[in-house]
């Protein structure tokens, strides 16, 4: 995974822990369980630090995937994106790593890594 | 849950046996290395860093020597936990200040689809409850799966 992409995929697992924190059914069954969950504050200041290292264009691209699907960063796996289950060109990794685009899903627009 | 489908999540790739590890940073990155080199992680770095986050909200060491870390990421690429001991202990900032005997790993996607993560959590904390001497005493990946059959009833 690229540089670039792990942070939109930080951006992703820190959205998904805040949402998990803030959800009062999940939070109640860890606790439950006998787990602290705690530091929610810390997790909203966590997410503005790496939001401040990732360049403008790219979170946007993140923010607008974002709005159209639950997971914007998605792998790929035997050349098929994950997010919407359509085969990809072959030569699109090696194109999109050529141009320097982040790289994105030519029918669904998620963001892509490859495993 | 049966006891086949609780060992679904394991497997013997996943299973440290004596933890080389003395802190708890150590523990959480042998455990993703396990997990890493059974494949069934995207990204170890990623994996990692969500674990470290999850932790700093609260330990997950529960007391009486067990620690359950765990989250959802978008590096995981299925459901899978894995079991490792460590027989001199390892200080895991757990609840009683214990050190942690025995691990399980849990990670899961970023999208629980088939909605297993909190339930697989909630099983394995009850297994750590019911069996810990066991898990404790299991060596080898046979070992605990008979010390997992036999806190199951079956």
């Amino acid at each position: 995974m690229s540089d670039r992409v792990q942070r939109l995929a930080q951006v992703q697992d820190l959205e998904l822990m805040i949402r998990e924190v803030e959800d009062p059914a999940g939070k109640e069954k860890e606790e439950a369980l006998g787990f602290s969950v705690a530091g929610l504050a810390q997790l909203h200041n966590a997410l503005a630090r790496l939001e401040k290292q990732i360049p403008r264009s790219d979170l946007q691209i993140y923010r607008r995937v974002r709005r159209k699907y639950e997971r914007a960063v998605v792998p790929v796996m035997n050349r098929i994106c994950l997010g919407c289950f359509q085969a990809l060109p072959t030569s699109s990794k090696r194109a999109l790593s050529e141009t320097g685009a982040l790289p994105t899903c030519e029918n669904c627009g998620r963001i892509l890594y490859w495993l | 849950m049966t006891a086949e489908h609780l060992l679904s999540y394991f497997s013997e790739k996943r299973f440290v046996p004596e933890l080389r590890a003395r802190s708890k940073d150590g523990v959480l990155l042998e455990m993703v290395r396990a997990l890493a080199e059974d494949g069934a992680v995207g990204d170890p770095t990623l994996l990692l860093e969500m674990i470290r986050r999850r932790e700093s909200l609260g330990s997950t060491g529960l007391g009486k020597g067990v620690a359950i870390p765990h989250g959802r990421s978008t590096a995981a690429t299925d459901t899978r936990v894995v079991f490792a001991r460590s027989t001199k202990g390892v200080d895991f900032g757990a609840i009683d200040n214990e050190p942690c005997r025995i691990f399980f790993l849990i990670v899961a996607p970023y999208e629980d689809t088939k909605h297993e993560y909190l339930p697989l959590l909630g099983k394995i904390a009850e297994l750590a409850n019911s069996a810990r001497d066991p898990l404790v005493a299991a060596d080898s990946f046979s070992a605990f799966s008979a010390a997992v059959r036999e806190a199951l009833g079956e």
